[in-house]
């Protein structure tokens, strides 16, 4: 059990800073993940924690101990790597029992440990087999309970589901939030995979260029993105952004205009700005609604592509006045095709406005 | 899995089995022909390749058999074969064994740390076994006779010496070595390193057993070398009981006379313990040793 905390945490290799300045802190028991695009540094910071990268500049703390210069089996971590990392010459039982081993303990108190961990993540069977005789998953739950097995303070995650396939994601998501709420131990989780950051997280920490652009809840993160980056990485599929000029604004309600004309009014305070700022307009594909009525403040574009998934249609159609595509996730019932005009409309309950700082403007509803 | 081929190129199957094995009977020829010299009476060079008389005298001088001489006493072989041969496993296993043991270590240095001057040093490596070692022949000599003076174990006409010799010629088996734990992936070490382990355990506990397929290669190639090794042996043994197989068989070429039979047979006992290393070696030559530690 264990909190962590990071102060200016900086970390360059060579001349180029991978990690611009880290604070944050994060609580006993907490599922925290890391997301970001890939060479965000996210990983980098992970391995920082784990002690298998000096920190340049800063401090570490956990469990309210500094450990700048504590090596990696002193920290009270355990980290599942991205590729398993497996040792191939022992079996299933020896990988679990190595750290233990190291550390000392005895052959009755390791075999206790090994059984327990392996109960845990239902791989009793497996335990004399050598990791070459096992599925990607079953690797995958070894890795973990090489993890278990040490009872760690904080365990560190380094994108452990990438390399499995679909629906065995899906299935070791669901078994790491059991996991989370039988151990209640920190846990830590590195992904790119924001699918994984909203459904695992007490709280994400969204990264990008080696800077921390926010950190909430990941509702929160959702409704309320800082910017427009965050905005665009959470959701999927990604928010439609439109740039657009302010025509006015009151303390409620913003009007701005697209490039083609089409006055579009959104719940955001951007009394700040002066008229015809350069803004963005950002709409999620499931508020976008697209028809084949025209009407007052609809903006008339044309579908590139329909894709139909029984339960919902995607409509890719042209952003109004520049040469981009717009997503709209829209119902089934939706009978547009593949070329006919479209009417989009912006609720204006449901749009945001980034200033040209990218920052969002404050929303009113 | 078998690929449909087309009827066309059954006479290139032909042709390419043809090639084989008119290449395969190339190698063995020589073989053969040393089997065919050890076994006929006589020592002739030249002659059939299946002997018409078989005589076993060849092989009783090499084993230190004694025979019956033409006045009717038994005389005893006038060169230990056999000690020779015992010299050479002795010389190669302990030199071999000791190669192994520094070019895994210096590997794993070279692979895995970073220091300042590993570029230089390990460029260095390279140039320096680019030259023979007969050119350093006299300077090899003379360190040694220099070194006998203040420890006689490793100076001139001790095996020491040649192990000391043969030991230090190990900078092709580095880079070897380097290339292959380059291979394994960093993160299964450093899985090792958050499990507690410290650098040596990680590399004596995690790397090395992935790696015996390599190591086995290496002690291999060490072994042959140094079995098969004539012109330090020769400069740096003297005294008939302690040549190795190598240098020894030059005895048996004089000017005068050349006892082809005698050399044929010692050729083949010499090549009894390498065959026999090689055997037991292949057992850990496995492939595939480190598959399972990854995604797969």
């Amino acid at each position: 059990m264990a909190n962590l905390q990071f102060k200016a945490l900086r970390k360059s290799f060579g001349d180029v800073e991978i990690l611009h300045g880290i604070d944050l802190e994060i609580q006993d028991g907490e599922f925290v993940v890391f997301v970001g695009p890939s060479g965000c540094g996210k990983s980098t910071l992970l391995r920082c924690i784990a002690g298998l990268e000096e920190i340049s500049e800063g401090e570490l703390f956990i469990g309210g101990q500094q450990v700048n210069e504590v090596p990696p089996s002193k920290r009270g971590i355990a980290m599942v790597f991205q590729s398993y990392a497996l040792y191939p010459h022992m079996t299933v039982a020896e990988n679990m029992a190595f750290g233990l081993k190291l550390a000392g303990h005895s052959k009755t108190e390791i075999a206790a440990a090994v059984q327990r961990a392996a109960q845990i993540l239902q791989i009793e069977s497996l335990l004399d087999r050598r990791p070459k005789a096992l599925s990607g998953g079953q690797r995958q739950r070894v890795a973990i309970g090489r993890a278990i097995v040490r009872k760690p303070g904080v365990f560190l995650f380094d994108e452990p589901l990438s390399n499995l396939d679909a629906g065995l994601r899906v299935q070791m998501r669901v078994e790491l939030a059991r996991l989370h709420a039988d151990l209640r131990t920190t846990m830590i989780y590195v992904t790119h995979d924001q699918v994984e950051a909203m459904t695992l997280a007490n709280r994400i920490v969204v990264i990008n260029q080696g800077r921390i652009e926010q950190v909430g809840a990941p509702l929160e993160l959702y409704h309320r993105p800082a910017n427009r980056f965050v905005a665009g990485f959470m959701g999927s599929p990604k928010m439609n952004f439109l740039p657009c000029t302010l025509v006015s604004a009151t303390e409620r309600l913003a009007t701005v205009r697209l490039k083609d004309g089409t006055p579009v009014t959104v719940s955001a305070d951007a009394r700040g700005l002066g008229d015809g700022a350069a803004l963005t307009l950002g709409i999620r594909p499931e508020h976008l609604l697209a028809g084949s009525e025209a009407g007052e403040g609809r903006a008339r574009t044309a579908v590139r592509v329909a894709e139909h998934l029984g339960d919902t249609v995607f409509l890719y159609v042209e952003s109004p006045g520049s040469p981009e595509s717009l997503t709209v996730k829209a119902l089934p019932e939706n009978r547009l095709g593949m070329g006919d005009p479209a009417h989009l409309s912006f609720p204006p309950e449901h749009g945001y406005l980034f200033g040209p700082d990218d920052r969002t403007l404050p929303r009113t509803s | 899995m078998a690929i449909v081929i087309d009827k066309s190129q059954r006479w290139r199957v032909f042709a390419a089995h043809l090639f084989l094995i008119v290449l395969c009977a190339l190698v063995i020829f020589p073989l053969l022909m040393v089997i065919s010299i050890s076994l006929r009476p006589g020592n002739f060079a030249t002659g059939k390749l299946i002997p018409e008389t078989i005589s076993l005298e060849h092989w009783r001088f090499a084993l230190g058999i004694p025979s019956m001489g033409p006045d009717g006493q038994m005389i005893k072989p006038d060169l230990p074969v056999l000690l020779w041969l015992w010299n050479s496993v002795k010389v190669a296993t302990i030199s071999a064994t000791v190669a192994l043991f520094l070019s895994t270590t210096a590997a794993y240095a070279f692979a895995r740390m970073k220091f300042a001057g590993k570029k230089a040093a390990l460029l260095g490596l390279m140039l320096m076994q680019m030259f023979p070692t007969v050119l350093a022949l006299i300077a090899i000599h003379a360190i040694f006779s220099r070194i006998g003076h203040v420890f006689p174990l490793f100076g001139v006409d001790s095996h020491w010496a040649l192990v000391l010799a043969y030991s230090g010629g190990i900078a092709l088996h580095i880079w070897t070595i380097k290339g292959f734990y380059e291979t394994i992936p960093g993160e299964i070490e450093e899985a090792a390193t958050v499990d507690g382990a410290t650098p040596w355990q990680a590399f004596w506990r995690v790397l090395l057993p992935m790696s015996l397929p390599i190591l086995m290669v290496i002690f291999l190639l060490a072994f042959i070398g140094a079995i098969i090794e004539y012109p330090q042996a020769s400069v740096l043994l003297r005294s008939q009981d302690k040549l190795t197989m190598a240098a020894g068989m030059k005895q048996f070429l004089y000017a005068q006379k050349y006892l082809w039979g005698d050399f044929a047979a010692a050729a083949i006992l010499s090549g009894l313990p390498i065959s026999i290393v090689f055997i037991l070696a292949q057992r850990w030559m496995i492939s595939g040793l480190t598959s399972g530690a990854n995604k797969g």
